[in-house]
Order: structure tokens, then sequence, then C-alpha cells
């Protein structure tokens, strides 16, 4: 028996290695069964255009906040990926799946640059095992794993996750790639400050993303460059990402008419905090939202409503976060209601 | 605001904190059993939600009478325990009985759930929170339909998940309510964010 045959038998190594020879290898498996689809893009390609179109917001993380950040990267990939070998190793599955990458990628991009790193892996721990693993793995999970794991840390650990942020780099052209991590702190995000004092910083400033936030969700232009090149390359869709944006500046609108003081101006509500990053990777994600085009919309609406209303109006700032996970409960029910309603038995037969 | 309309405004308030801010399943785990039990269909979900929310509706104006207009006059409020159970009971079956006749089916469906709504800790919680919190005959209608309204929103959106969940490959043994309590303790994280919102008392 060659090296190569005995890693094979090993349950517990066979996953991992399995999953990286088809990920620099590419699959020589053939389908015996039906369906036959012939298109260029498979599970494997569909997760890695996901981590490409992450890149950019990565490394503007890393010159922003400094190398630390591919410390909390590495630490979320080691943890969230560690989890899925065991439940792989377990369950006597082949391989890991990609969705794990992706997963941990877009995990690390929501925490706080300073987060102390043991905080990551307890999150993307629960994220991965309770919000996917649980539920039997990649494409079966009902929550976004890596929104919930974000949650759950925010909730757990308060102190760690919204006291202190850190705030860009300074000086010179190198920025964060020549630094261990930022040294300048600051107690407040734009939206912590707007709920304080009622200060705003200006939209360019906002779209441009050089103050404290999450590691990838500052710069917006990156972030909509990513987006946009998920929906061209139909990884994600259109539908639910625009739903959401129209009802969040809708709502935004209305109650800022009502009390300009009181209430944040709709394009404040745009750029601000995780709401795009949110809005073009977790939210236009196919398996935790409705698979109708009405249950898209509806699901749209629902999350941008309500991340308005929860920002405005609840001690948190971050209402997507909680915005994306309520959607993902109804989204079954949705997916229930719209298609009962289309396909309806009459006396004439199904419609 | 005064007189009506404060009481009408105050209890729209607390119908809708009932639903969201303070839900009975998802923020005080009230009622649980059924929504563990009766979670695995929409449809019966759907219905048992239904029989709760007129349950919870009725007995709540009609215990706020009870105990308004017998116990405190006679100075036997500690007895509302009983009462309120007794009540409660009377009501529920009453329900069954209408249920049976006119839609045999739900009925079957339902089985022991029904007669067990007498025990559903939401329905007599919500009586118990309409004397601590001293609410008015209005505000506590309210409260109780708020509060149906929220336990059904949650039972109905539970069954929905596990309906889903039905191709999934759950780990063995966290088949059944094991998986329903993870599901139900996502769901609580979820609604944390409601908290702040609406807080009406």
């Amino acid at each position: 028996m060659t090296s190569v045959e005995k890693i094979r038998k090993n349950r517990f190594i066979a996953p991992i290695f399995n999953s990286l020879e088809s990920f620099f290898f590419g699959s020589d498996e053939s389908v015996r069964r039906a369906p036959f689809i012939r298109d260029a893009i498979d599970l494997k390609r569909y997760m890695f255009f996901v981590i490409i179109a992450t890149l950019p917001c990565t490394l503007a993380g890393i010159y922003l906040y400094g190398l630390r950040v591919l410390a909390v990267i590495g630490v979320s990939y080691i943890f969230g990926v560690g989890a899925e070998a065991v439940f792989a190793a377990v369950r006597r599955q082949d391989e890991i799946h990609e969705g794990a990458f992706v997963t941990c990628m877009l995990y690390a991009l929501i925490m706080p640059p300073n987060v102390p790193l043991w905080v990551v892996a307890v999150g993307i721990l629960f994220g991965t095992i309770f919000g996917k693993e649980v539920f039997g793995g990649t494409g079966k999970n009902i929550f976004n794993p890596a929104m919930t794991g974000r949650l759950f840390a925010s909730l757990a650990f308060p102190d760690l996750m919204t006291k202190t942020w850190l705030l860009p780099v300074d000086g010179n052209l190198a920025g964060g790639f020549a630094s261990w991590v930022s040294d300048a702190i600051t107690t407040a995000t734009p939206m912590t400050l707007f709920q304080r004092s009622g200060d705003i910083i200006s939209n360019l400033q906002l779209f441009m993303g050089y103050f404290g936030g999450c590691i990838g969700e500052t710069v917006k232009p990156l972030i909509i460059a990513g987006g946009l090149f998920l929906m061209i390359t139909r990884v994600a869709n259109w539908r639910i990402p625009l739903a959401t944006i129209i009802s969040l500046l809708f709502t935004a609108t209305i109650l800022h008419a009502i009390d300009q003081q009181a209430f944040a101006p709709p394009l404040f509500h745009l750029l601000g905090g995780g709401f795009l990053f949110a809005v073009m990777f977790m939210v236009s994600d196919p398996v935790t939202t409705p698979a109708s085009r009405t249950g898209k919309w509806l699901c749209g609406i629902l999350i941008g409503t309500l991340t308005v209303l929860i920002r405005t109006f609840t001690g948190y700032v971050e209402g997507i976060m909680f915005a994306v996970t309520i959607a993902n409960m109804f989204t079954p029910l949705i997916d229930y209601i719209v298609l009962g309603i289309k396909y309806r038995v009459t006396p004439k037969g199904v419609i | 605001m005064t007189g009506l309309t404060g009481e009408m405004t105050h209890a729209l308030v607390v119908c809708f904190s009932a639903i969201f801010t303070g839900n009975m399943v998802l923020s005080y785990f009230l009622g649980l059993c059924p929504f563990i039990g009766v979670s695995r269909e929409i449809k019966t979900a759907f219905g048992l939600g239904t029989a709760v929310v007129f349950v919870l509706t009725f007995t709540s104006g009609i215990n706020w009478a009870a105990y308004h207009y017998i116990l405190v006059p006679l100075e036997l409020d500690f007895f509302r325990f009983i009462l309120f159970i007794i009540i409660i009971a009377a009501f529920v079956q009453f329900v069954e009985m209408i249920i049976e006749r006119f839609s045999p089916l739900l009925y079957v469906n339902l089985g022991i759930f029904l007669p067990l709504i007498t025990v559903n800790c939401a329905i007599l919680g919500v009586s118990l929170f309409m004397v601590i919190r001293d609410y008015s005959l209005i505000v506590t209608v309210a409260y109780g339909f708020g509060s149906g309204l929220g336990w059904m929103l949650a039972i109905v959106s539970m069954a929905g998940i596990r309906q889903r969940l039905n191709e999934s490959r759950i780990p063995y043994g966290l088949q059944g309510p094991g998986i329903t309590l993870i599901i139900a303790g996502l769901m609580a994280l979820a609604f944390i964010g409601f908290s702040g919102v609406l807080q009406g008392r």
C-alpha cells in the first residue's frame, strides 16, 4: 500500500487530504445518477468565487488595521475548518465541503480588528457547529453560520466586541502592511457616535471607509465591487440585495422626514456600519434565503425594514446582524407560503 | 392623551411589545412543551397557534374580571392561581368541543395537545403578568392577544424550519426535541435584537 492509499484509508485525515487535493487539482469524479447538468460551475467554484470577491475587502482590512487581521483570519480558519473536519470524520464523509472556507472568511471579516483571538475561536466554533453542522452541513443550514457566530460572540462578550475599536494605521504609504496592529484606539464607530451624540460624519468619509469598524465592513467601493462580481457571475442573486437596499432607504427616509434630529438620514444608514457588507455577502446567500422570486423580495423588504427599526429604537447599533438572523428564521415559512399560493390546487388542477 | 385615547395607545404598545420584545416563547420561555411537541407541521402548528390566540384573548379578559370583581373585593387574591386555572380549563374544554364539532381533522392532529393548552404556561403566565403589571381591561385583552400572536409566530416559523429539516442529516442524538431546542435557542438569540423596542409595561 502506498502512502497516499494509507492516507485515503485513514478516517480522520482523509477528509482534509481529499478536500485539499480537489481544491488544488480539481475533481476527476463523474456523476452516475441524474440530474446531469452541464455547467462550468460546481460547488467548489461557487464557493471559490465568494472568496475571490472578499479578497479586496481583506486587503483593505489589513491596510487599515495592520497585520493582526491575518491572525484573526488564521484563527478563524483553524477552528472553523477544524470543527468541520471533525464532523466530516465522524460522519465518514469523503471531504470537507468548501462552504467552510467561505464561512470562516466572512466571519473573520465581520469581527472587530482588535478582538481577542480566543473570542474569534469561540464564535466560529459556535457558528460552525450550532449554525451549520447540527443541521446537516453545507447547504442544509437554516441560519447563516458566519452571522450566527458573530451574533453569539457579540452577545456573549459585549465588552470585548464593542467597547474599543481601532483607528486606521497612520502615516506612511505601506499602511497596515508594515505594522502588526494599529495603536490608535477609539471608543466609537460612526454608528455608536451618532447614537450617543447625534454627530454624523460626511458621506464621502463613510464611503471611503477611513474610520474605526469591523475588518471588512468599512471600505465601501471594494465591497460593492465584490458584490457586483458575485452578481455578474450569477453566484449571488440581485433581487434580495436590491429589495433590502430599497426598503432600507424607504424606511429611513420616512423616519428622517418625521424627525430630522433624532433619526439618521437614509444615506447614513446605507453607508454606515456593516449594512453593505452583509447585504452583498450574507443576504445574497442562496441557502439561507427564500428560493422563490416573490419570497426573495419579501425577505429583502423584511431585512431592510428591520435593520432601520433595530438600529433606531434599540441599544444595538448593528441592526443588520439581528435582521439577517430573523429573516433566516422566517425563510422556510416565506417559501412555504409563496409556493403554496403559486402552486395551489384548484378544481381545474394545479396552477 | 388622556382617558380612552391614552388607554388605546397603551394597549397597542403593549400588544406589539408582547409579540416582539416580550415574546412568550423566545424571551420568557413559557409554553415550551407544545412549542416543541406540535411544531412538526405548519398546518397543525397554525391550528394550535390559532387556538392559543383565541384562548389567550378570552381567558385574559375573563380572568381580569374575575380577579377585580370577585377576588379583590373578597380579599382572596391569593386564590388567583386556582381560580385562573379553573377558568382556563373550562374555557379550553369549550374550545375543544368547538374544534371537534367544526374541524375533526384538526382535532385529531392536535390530539393530546389540545387539552394540554390548559397547562400551557404561557396562558397562566399572561393572567399572572396582568395582575403583577396592574393592567386595565383593554390593555389586558390586548396583551393576551399580542402574546398569543407572538406565540403563534414562533411556533409557525419553527414548524417551517422543521419541515425543511426533514431531508437533512441531523446527528442521531439530536433528532426531534434536541434540534428543536437548538433552533429555539438561535431564534431567541435573534429576538434579543428587539429588546428595548416599545418597552410597553
